[in-house]
């Protein structure tokens, strides 16, 4: 056992997601963490770090020790992490191991949530997030805002280099719409099939609206702890092999071509930390904002040759009784858009073994990735239930 | 949504630094930040050279023409009803034949496609001129 190994995912919490209209979004962070803090078996005061992303949706600071005054606890570690969406999940665990490690506290929850859907502004159609990509006096005036169309660019992008179509991008939100129907709480409870992706109205090309995430109110947060005190709580134990980051850019405005951007450098370097490869992943929780995301990850994490990743899809290797069974709570895309949060509790779930109905037979293995801003930051870690 | 004289935007809100794109841009030429030190081009402008971290930048025009990266057509606004009017546009991602990448918006057409060659022109939204790309003239 490693010395990372000491350290262990040990509880997961999730709020219903969807609208939730009244709901503030500290109220659901904190819903979130005293939720994981159950599942650990332990109890708010025995919390001593929190680690936290703010939202995106109203303006704020200092959001962690928000977080800490709301639950009526006092942490000797505390911070609020953001590199973007779904990558800071991920950049939170590897700063909890690290304060936990340093003995700067001895029990980390990790949380994400916000009221995206009921808590934006009146009038604001688009989420409220100035300075986003943080490059609006560069995009703004060119009608770049919001997400969808930096995501559109590199979708163009891939359908030119591989000649790729409908086909690949709808077999990816096909068959995460196929996992959120095994998924009690997820925002979408109708089947997709490739007729009704077709059929989704086009938003910005390539990418229609069945290729974009949710906006969703809700949140997710896990428990970190050393693995003795899990194994005394009898709580889960699912331990973190590697994390591995790399930033190219931020803007839109510097998007570089697909083939310069860093997740696979992010997912080499993981992989090569935990001395695994593709083949001895047991499931998938990918960056899903957008079908093309799903697309460029599995590509450059080495699941699917350049061009091939619809056509993995399509294999079935994707789906649930295949081979990585992607997003297996139905992800972004179909699930709802807590940043990174679900897919991180879904992957302790699964390895737990307790992800009932959607249960992947022996999973023990877990590759989940991150991205935050347009692919401006990618990050990959591999979980492994110890 | 291409006919210049119905052109909407946000404008842009510059820092000291940044302004003399835009004021340049507004006198119809495109200048980008040279440094003094390495020679690098770079967009978007910052005061800073990102290869060297120079300061002594000069800002040198450019020829104006351009190769299309990638592009999409908006169908689609969330951001408000003063996008609704301007829909469907193209946002167009084209490489300067000087080197850097920019983000713009194509006009005077109703699509591209990557290796189409455009140029830089430039149109007045709300009394200032921006740099956008067209399709280049047929030779």
């Amino acid at each position: 056992m490693s010395a990372r190994d000491a350290i262990v995912l040990a509880g997961i919490g999730e709020t219903r997601v969807g609208r939730l209209p009244g709901l503030s979004s500290v109220e659901l962070q904190a819903e979130a963490v005293l939720r994981a803090v159950k599942d650990a078996g332990l109890s708010l005061r025995d919390v001593d770090g929190v680690l936290n992303l703010g939202p995106y949706v109203q303006p704020s600071s200092m959001f962690a020790t928000t977080l800490a005054e709301y639950l009526g606890i006092s942490p000797t570690f505390c911070a609020t992490i953001d590199v973007g969406g779904t990558v800071t999940g991920m950049t939170m665990i590897q700063n909890a191991i690290w304060a936990i490690e340093q003995g700067q506290c001895e029990v980390a929850v990790c949380t994400f949530g916000e009221n995206a859907l009921t808590g934006r502004a009146q009038g604001v159609q688009g989420l409220k997030m100035d300075n986003l990509l943080g490059g609006e006096e560069w995009e703004e005036p060119f009608g770049v805002q919001g997400m969808v169309i930096p995501y559109a660019l590199l979708a163009q992008m891939y359908r030119d280099d591989h000649g790729a179509g409908d086909a690949d991008f709808g077999a990816i939100a096909t068959v995460t719409r196929a996992h959120a129907l095994l998924n009690d709480n997820a925002q979408m409870t109708k089947p997709m099939g490739l007729d009704d992706y077709r059929a989704s109205r086009m938003i910005a090309t390539p990418l229609r609206l069945f290729d974009c995430s949710l906006v969703s109110d809700g949140a997710g947060a896990v428990v970190l702890m050393r693995a003795e005190r899990a194994q005394r709580l009898n709580a889960r134990q699912v331990a973190v092999r590697a994390v591995a980051q790399k930033t190219t850019h931020n803007s839109a405005a510097a998007l570089p071509d697909i083939a310069d951007l860093g997740m696979a450098e992010a997912g080499a370097r993981a992989f090569e930390a935990a001395g695994m490869g593709p083949g001895d992943m047991h499931m998938l929780a990918l960056h899903d904002a957008f079908t093309i995301s799903v697309l460029i990850t599995l590509e450059a994490l080495g699941f699917a040759r350049p061009g091939e990743a619809g056509a993995l899809a399509r294999s079935g290797d994707l789906s649930l009784g295949g081979r990585w069974p992607l997003n297996t709570h139905g992800g972004l895309l179909s699930q709802a858009h807590v940043g990174g949060m679900l897919h991180i509790v879904e992957a302790v779930r699964q390895l737990s073994g307790d992800a009932g109905k959607r249960q992947i037979e022996g999973a023990r293995r877990a590759l989940v990735s991150g991205n935050g801003g347009v692919f401006s930051v990618c990050g990959a870690m591999i979980l492994e239930a110890a | 949504m291409s006919d210049p004289a119905d052109l909407w935007a946000p404008l842009p809100r510059p820092t000291a630094f940044s302004a003399t794109f835009w004021d340049r841009a507004g006198a119809g030429e495109l200048a980008l930040p040279k440094c003094d030190a390495c020679g690098e081009l770079h967009y978007p402008p910052r005061r800073h050279c990102p290869a060297c971290g120079g300061e002594a930048l000069t800002w040198t025009a450019m020829s104006g023409g351009a190769t299309v990266v990638s592009h999409s057509t908006v169908m689609t606004s969330f951001h408000g009803q003063d996008w609704t009017g301007q829909l469907p546009y193209v946002v167009a991602l084209v490489d300067l034949d000087e080197g850097p990448r920019m983000l713009t918006r194509l006009i005077g057409a109703e699509t591209t496609a990557r290796g189409d060659r455009v140029r830089v022109t430039f149109a007045e939204v709300q009394g200032r001129r921006l740099p956008y790309v067209t399709p280049e003239e047929p030779a």
